[in-house]
């Protein structure tokens, strides 16, 4: 990959801890947009190819080349919130801030930026004004004065099946506390006990791949070599629809915390580094946080209650690209290179962040962690189906007459989060799909309700468990837009790497446009097979299986 | 591992693709983002096959073999797959794309393989062209943004120039900053360009679809690494150079000047004719009246002066065979051993220092080894500029993790990439080896049984560098004691240990010394004629440097390195070419100007060299030709000396020759002739057999493979090789003593060369520099070699190198510029007890305080004005990295 050699060189040679996007980030908040002057000087203090720093600069949507204004507002562009105006408010904070979107107002005041997004999928449509927060049906009213700026908060509940709350035991205020068995462990050299319960328990990653966590560790510590190893907590919660990391990170970052050191004790790290992304940035401060809390707390640091054991965590803010939250691609990005994916193998359990063995896993994840290790893994293998063990946060979205973060058991048939927990669609609302799992999740309809909630049950009817969302789209939203709308989200976030996605998605979005050409429309087919069999990644083997959900709910293209 | 291509079993390395498994089984598969020398990326989704047991297609170029592997390059799936990829790639590009011929676009033949006329997709982009720089042409409309040119800048070269920029669709290659090629940090390797598989990334001459005539493989005529290079020819002119991708030594790759910079070749200026002074001015002959007046003349001289008033300095850049006529010319045709080579004024002290301490004149391990090296320690040299191509395999192998040692006093590219960095003052060296030989045998770093078993001298070296305390070296040398201690422990605990080094070593008045103190440090650690070590080699300047040597045209030996004065090897030659052999040491080069000035030496034969801009204190070098009575120069173009001579004889470029070189790791290599030689000029080795005609001499040696018969027929450690080997196996090391010998590529490893079969230890202690700086001249000028350009420049300034770097520069460390008044810009003067000249002001902290660097490839900036005749003791290389000057403002 481009990268691999100056990832060498960073490992021997580069400023330790250099921030390369946060360096750029800094040069866009100050200037509006970044020089050749910039890069040449950032390069120059950490030690990299000024090449590839333009490269990294020219890659994240929050440091790409379009101009700011001094007023940055992102707007979400996600499909939740694109559910809740039918696609129409992002024209309409342009029109009513006066700037184009993802350009700049001719005052230069302005800048208006989409972005996949904002985590406000309960109470969208949602902006980020610089850093403030507004959602809600009146974002017009918010953004221009008219209303005061609205930040709700996320409405959560636990299923009546669980027990008590897991991964949502701190935001319920009732369970284990984050940090209850850390102490204990780290005291007792007991890290074993950790992968041991963990395996016990069947947790599968909570990100979408569902890999089994416990294996996942057991590889890194295999890996072969001397030095530091690394647990990354992904926190670039990139899919439209979820907002459980959100929450977690906002409300609960220390069980996220205290779930990277057990994994880390686990897979042999010594280095923690959560990626959160700029989108994000409540969760990111309350990160911030909670990490010095710890280490005041003595939860963190280089020796563990004396132990000489050491484990610290450090928080990464990212710059605006959905395919960084795809482990290779986010390993690129704290690495300040471009988000790109590489291939895999090698896997990053044994070539992750500076060619290091690293584990990445999700917030959702980690955070079921901590009450695995306290209350047995045999607890938690108790509640779910097949599979698939035990609970999942799924994201319901403001066309939900309940919109929120429910916990539920794993197995958990479609139609009772959709009616009972959600209680159906929101008044005058009429339904007519559901996104299930993200962007790249399968759109169903009420066919499919009595699937349930499980890897294996939703990949069987074209969906995926994904993030665990479930994004109701009424009758306001036809075919054409919706596909329209997420060629969009295709199109400008593939990361470009691989030709099938990249020109695939480009050629697919003009397609929707009306733009394509003819001779194209024949060949559609064969691209969607192309990019599915021949993509890198999986964002773009995922969007032809979208796309074929969309027709089968919504019927043949005219 | 065996896998199963299409029915067909093949065996693959434990670590191979399947796309290494579908070349193995000559399966034809397109790769577009792959290119063996980098690492499998998948980008370009064209290599798609199918394994049995396995759902869907996948790239062959990203996934492992496995045992057993049932690979299918005909699925039907994977063929649709594949053939949909590339068409939405061609699609994005103009449709002019597909019109260059297969033969130099993998782009068009991977459409030829997979059927693809046009594709169905339109989505063109608007791009400029990026013609700024002399030789890349970039035109990004034709990008497919597989990277391939930002992986071998990276993976390869190590430059990190370029980079894919934007992302999605948008994604597209971009140079440095964004900015114009021009103004990155690109050095002009070529490496992009050879990758590149759309035509994206071209030059001048393949951009020309006129097709290539022939293709000449043959070995670069600049530096010593020896580069294999194909010449791509038509009409008579050189349309392009591309590194040999099965070369040993450079395996596909290459730098500025082997790639690109052959312009000079057919430069207008260009010695078509021979040339007599007549009248005071040189005019055109031909070559019966310019070799018969050259004939007359040295007869009528040797016959009232006596032979050994005619002397002939040969050539490092001439072929082994031209070498090997010269010195039979002088000792047939003359009867002198007054026949020397310009590796006199490079690397004459490595040949001295490691024949006294190993026995052999040559390098001690191959250049593969250094591909093992766990560590290096680099003295004097800078070879990411003077010798490229290792520069770039050292830089990888350490940024992979090798621990580097750079001793020089200027901090090069290398030097910002070392774990250690000794900046001795120049001419200090010894006292740092000393030193670096003390903490080594302090710290326990030294293997003993080595040094027991297999080496002499130990007590008598533990002895001496007890003197040189860390603290001691700090005194004369500057170098801390604690970065002393520091690079002993890094050199003396690594693993595979590698020496290496450069000029920086050897041109010094104690430049054998030097020499001898660093092998010792290679001895005492059993770095050298071991399984474990990588030795100790010096990078050879010239692209011949060792095969001059070699082929004895030096004062004291005849090929082989064999003594003129052992009676054996005297009655051999003597017996095979009809004359007695002195047993007297002829003329040194600098002997040579010399004995000119005391008129003693009357007729002098140069031989590719331009003695007038490279020889140092060049006023003296003058002298020495105005009071000679026959000065002949055989050159390519009228050269600083070629326009002071009495004949000048139009010679062949080294594109244009028929021979062998040898380069620094001793490898002979095959040169063949892909252009004639312009107008009348005719190749060296024509031009001393004609000479040797007219003196009425027969040579022999009707052509260069019967030259190197005879040379090898009477030299044992050559008596193997044979051109026709050569052509047959590929290149080989001496010593290779009979023709199923494959060459030592590593020496030593039963024995050492010397008399006792023991590496010698040698206690050489520390003597001051010849020139030292005073309150007149009271900064140290050290002299060195650009990128760009090349010795004198007389090539690579008929170049667009010349566009690269088009005037001298004179580095200057900021504080000294500081007290000086000097802005980098500024026209300086520099002047030294010999001369002065001018150049531009180049403030770097680079340099050391106190010192200034500058090249010699400029005569508007002849370096060598000011240097000193002060020379190594033992071999009269000159000192030419220590001058003191001094420097003003000019104007």
């Amino acid at each position: 990959m481009p990268g691999r050699t100056v990832t060498e060189l960073e490992r021997r040679y580069g400023r330790r801890g250099a921030d390369v996007l946060g360096a750029l980030r800094d040069v866009v908040a100050a200037t509006g947009r970044i020089e050749p002057a910039d890069v040449d000087r950032i390069a120059a203090e950490l030690r990299l190819p000024r090449a590839h720093v333009n490269g990294a600069a020219s890659f994240y949507a929050d440091l790409a080349p379009t101009p700011r204004g001094r007023r940055h507002v992102r707007v979400c562009a996600g499909t939740a919130c694109f559910a809740a105006s039918a696609g129409t408010h992002l024209d309409a904070v342009a029109v009513a801030l006066g700037a184009p979107v993802g350009g700049v107002s001719e005052d230069g005041g302005v800048s208006v930026q989409p972005v996949h997004c904002l985590g406000y999928c309960y109470g969208g449509p949602a902006a980020l004004d610089d850093e403030q927060p507004c959602a809600g049906a009146d974002l017009i009213d918010q953004l221009t004065g008219g209303a005061d700026p609205r930040d709700p908060e996320i409405p959560v509940a636990v299923a009546v099946e669980v027990p008590e709350p897991i991964v949502l035991a701190g935001v319920a205020g009732t369970g284990p506390e984050p940090w209850e068995v850390w102490e204990d462990i780290v005291r007792g050299g007991a890290h074993d006990r950790v992968s041991r319960e963990v395996k016990a328990s069947g947790l599968r990653g909570r990100g979408g791949a569902g890999f089994p966590a416990a294996v996942k560790w057991g590889s890194a510590a295999e890996a072969p070599g001397d030095g530091d190893r690394y647990l990354i907590c992904n926190g670039d919660e990139g899919d439209p629809g979820s907002f459980v990391d959100r929450l977690l990170m906002e409300r609960d970052p220390h069980r996220v915390l205290a779930g990277m050191g057990l994994a880390a004790l686990a897979a042999g790290a010594t280095r923690g580094i959560v990626y959160v992304r700029s989108e994000y940035p409540r969760a990111r401060d309350a990160l911030r946080t909670a990490v010095a809390e710890a280490r005041a707390g003595g939860q963190l640091g280089a020796d563990l209650f004396g132990t000489g054991t050491g484990f610290d965590v450090e928080v990464f803010e990212g710059a605006g690209s959905y395919v960084a939250g795809e482990e290779t691609s986010l390993i690129h990005s704290i690495e300040g290179l471009r988000g790109e994916v590489a291939a895999r193998p090698p896997y990053p359990t044994e070539h992750g962040y500076l060619h290091r063995p690293t584990v990445v896993n999700n917030v959702e994840t980690l955070a079921a962690v901590p009450w695995i290790v306290a209350r047995g893994g045999a607890a938690y293998a108790q509640l779910g189906v097949g599979g698939s063990r035990g609970t999942k946060v799924v994201c319901l979205n403001e066309r939900f007459r309940n919109p929120g973060a429910y916990e539920v058991e794993l197995g958990t048939p479609l139609r009772r989060i959709f009616e009972e927990l959600g209680g159906g669609p929101r008044d005058g609302s009429v339904v007519r799909s559901i996104q299930v799992g993200g962007p790249l999740g399968g759109f169903v309809d009420a066919r499919d309700l009595d699937t349930p909630l499980s890897f294996e049950a939703l990949r069987e009817i074209g969906a995926d468990l994904g993030h665990g969302s479930l994004i109701v789209l009424d009758d306001r939203v036809d075919r054409a837009m919706l596909e329209r709308h997420f060629w969009r989200f295709a199109a400008s976030e593939s990361c470009g790497t691989c030709a099938p996605c990249r020109l695939g998605t480009q050629r697919g979005l003009e397609r929707t446009a009306g733009r394509g050409d003819p001779d194209a429309a024949t060949a559609f087919e064969e691209m969607l097979e192309a990019m599915e069999r021949g993509s890198l990644c999986a964002f773009g083997r995922s969007v032809p299986p979208v796309v074929r959900s969309i027709e089968r709910v919504y019927g043949a293209a005219p | 591992m065996r896998v199963i291509v299409d029915g067909t079993p093949v065996t693959v390395a434990a670590d191979s693709s399947l796309l290494d498994a579908t070349r193995a089984a000559g399966a034809e598969v397109p790769s577009l983002c792959a290119d063996p020398r980098l690492a499998p990326y998948g980008s370009c989704r064209t290599c798609m096959v199918s394994i049995e047991g396995t759902d869907g297609p996948v790239p062959a170029c990203t996934t492992p073999a496995a045992e057993g592997g049932v690979v299918r390059t005909d699925d039907p799936v994977a063929l649709r797959t594949a053939r949909l990829a590339l068409e939405l790639i061609v699609g994005q590009l103009p449709v002019s794309a597909l019109d260059q011929p297969p033969e130099r676009s993998e782009l068009v033949r991977a459409c030829l393989e997979l059927g693809i006329e046009r594709s169905r997709f339109r989505g063109e982009r608007a791009a400029e062209r990026d013609d700024s720089h002399p030789y890349v042409e970039y035109d990004a409309a034709l990008c497919i943004a597989c990277a391939r040119c930002v992986r071998i800048c990276d993976e390869l070269q190590g430059t990190f120039a370029l980079a894919m920029v934007g992302r999605g669709a948008d994604t597209v290659l971009a140079p440095g900053s964004g900015g114009p090629w021009s103004e990155s940090d690109c050095v002009s390797c070529g490496a992009c360009v050879d990758s590149c598989p759309s035509g994206a990334l071209s030059e001048i001459g393949l951009s020309d679809p006129r097709p290539i005539e022939r293709t000449t493989t043959t070995t670069c005529g600049y530096c010593g690494v020896g580069c294999t290079l194909d010449v791509h020819t038509r009409d008579g002119q050189v349309a392009a150079i591309r590194p040999n991708r099965a070369a040993p030594v450079n395996r596909g790759h290459a730098c500025v000047k082997g790639r690109f910079a052959h312009g000079f070749v057919r430069s207008r200026d260009r010695l078509t004719t021979p040339l007599i002074r007549r009248d005071g001015a040189l005019v055109e002959t031909d070559w019966e009246d310019a070799l018969g007046h050259v004939a007359v003349e040295l007869r009528r001289i040797g016959d009232r002066y006596g032979p050994d008033a005619i002397a002939a300095i040969s050539s490092a850049r001439g072929t082994n065979e031209e070498n090997y006529l010269m010195e039979k010319l002088m000792r047939v045709a003359i009867g002198t051993n007054n026949v020397d080579n310009c590796a006199r004024i490079c690397h004459a002290p490595s040949a001295a220092g490691l024949v006294a301490s190993f026995g052999l004149s040559g390098g001690t391990n191959p250049f593969e080894d250094f591909d093992r090296a766990g560590v290096f320690l680099l003295c004097g040299s800078n070879p990411t500029e003077a010798h490229p191509v290792v520069g770039a395999r050292i830089k990888q192998r350490v940024i992979a993790g090798a621990g580097l040692v750079v001793v020089d006093p200027r901090r090069t590219e290398l030097a910002d990439y070392a774990d250690v960095h000794l900046r001795p003052r120049p001419g200090t060296n010894v006292a740092v080896f000393n030193g670096l030989a003390g903490v080594l045998i302090d710290e326990g770093y030294i293997d003993d049984p080595f040094i027991a078993a297999r080496t002499e001298g130990f007590d008598a070296l533990r002895e001496l560098v007890a003197d040189y305390s860390p603290q001691r070296v700090e005194e004369i040398s500057g170098v801390s004691s604690s970065d002393l201690r520091r690079a002993a422990a890094l050199y003396g605990g690594g693993d595979h240990r590698a020496i290496v080094w450069g000029l920086g070593v050897t041109e010094h008045a104690h430049g054998t010394d030097g020499v001898r103190a660093l092998c010792n440090l290679a001895t005492l650690t059993g770095s050298v004629g071991t399984a474990d070590g990588c030795g100790a080699n010096p990078l050879r300047g010239q692209n011949n440097v060792q095969g001059a040597s070699d082929m004895g045209a030096m004062p004291d030996i005849l090929p082989g390195y064999q003594s003129v004065a052992d009676a054996e090897v005297a009655s051999r030659f003597g017996d095979a070419w009809g004359i007695r052999i002195r047993p007297e040491r002829g003329l040194r080069i600098p002997e040579m100007f010399d004995a000119a000035v005391d008129g003693r030496l009357k007729a002098l034969i140069v031989f590719g060299e331009d003695i007038a801009q490279t020889d140092p204190d060049t006023a003296h070098v003058k002298a020495a030709i105005d009071a000679c009575e026959l000065v002949v120069s055989q050159e390519i173009f009228l050269s600083a000396t070629a326009s002071l001579a009495d004949v000048v004889l139009p010679a062949a470029a080294f594109l244009e020759k028929d021979g062998t070189f040898t380069n620094f790791d001793r490898r002979v290599q095959r040169v063949r002739p892909a252009l004639d030689p312009p107008g009348a000029a005719r190749p060296d080795f024509e031009i001393i057999r004609d000479l040797g005609a007219e003196l009425g001499t027969d040579l022999g040696c009707s052509t260069p493979a019967a030259a190197f018969a005879e040379m090898a027929s009477l030299t044992p450690t050559f008596a193997g090789i044979s051109h026709e080997r050569l052509d047959r196996d590929g290149p080989i090391a001496w010593p290779c003593r009979s023709p199923d010998d494959p060459g030592e590529r590593a020496l030593y490893r039963e024995r050492f060369e010397t008399p006792s079969g023991r590496a010698r230890l040698t206690t050489v202690p520390y003597a001051p520099p010849g020139e030292a700086p005073d309150r007149e001249f009271p900064l140290l000028l050290v002299t060195g070699r650009r990128l760009e350009h090349y010795n004198a420049g007389t090539m690579t300034r008929r170049t667009r190198n010349l566009e690269l770097v088009p005037e001298e520069l004179l580095e200057l460390h900021p504080d000294d510029a500081c007290a000086l008044g000097v802005g980098g810009g500024d026209r300086v003067r520099i002047a030294s007890r010999r001369g002065e000249i001018a150049a531009i002001a180049d403030v770097t902290d680079r340099v050391s305080p106190g010192q200034a660097f500058i090249g010699f490839h400029f005569p508007e900036a002849p370096a060598n004005l000011l240097t000193s005749q002060h020379g190594d003791e033992v071999t009269s290389c000159p000192e030419y990295k220590v001058t003191a000057v001094r420097i003003t403002l000019d104007g």
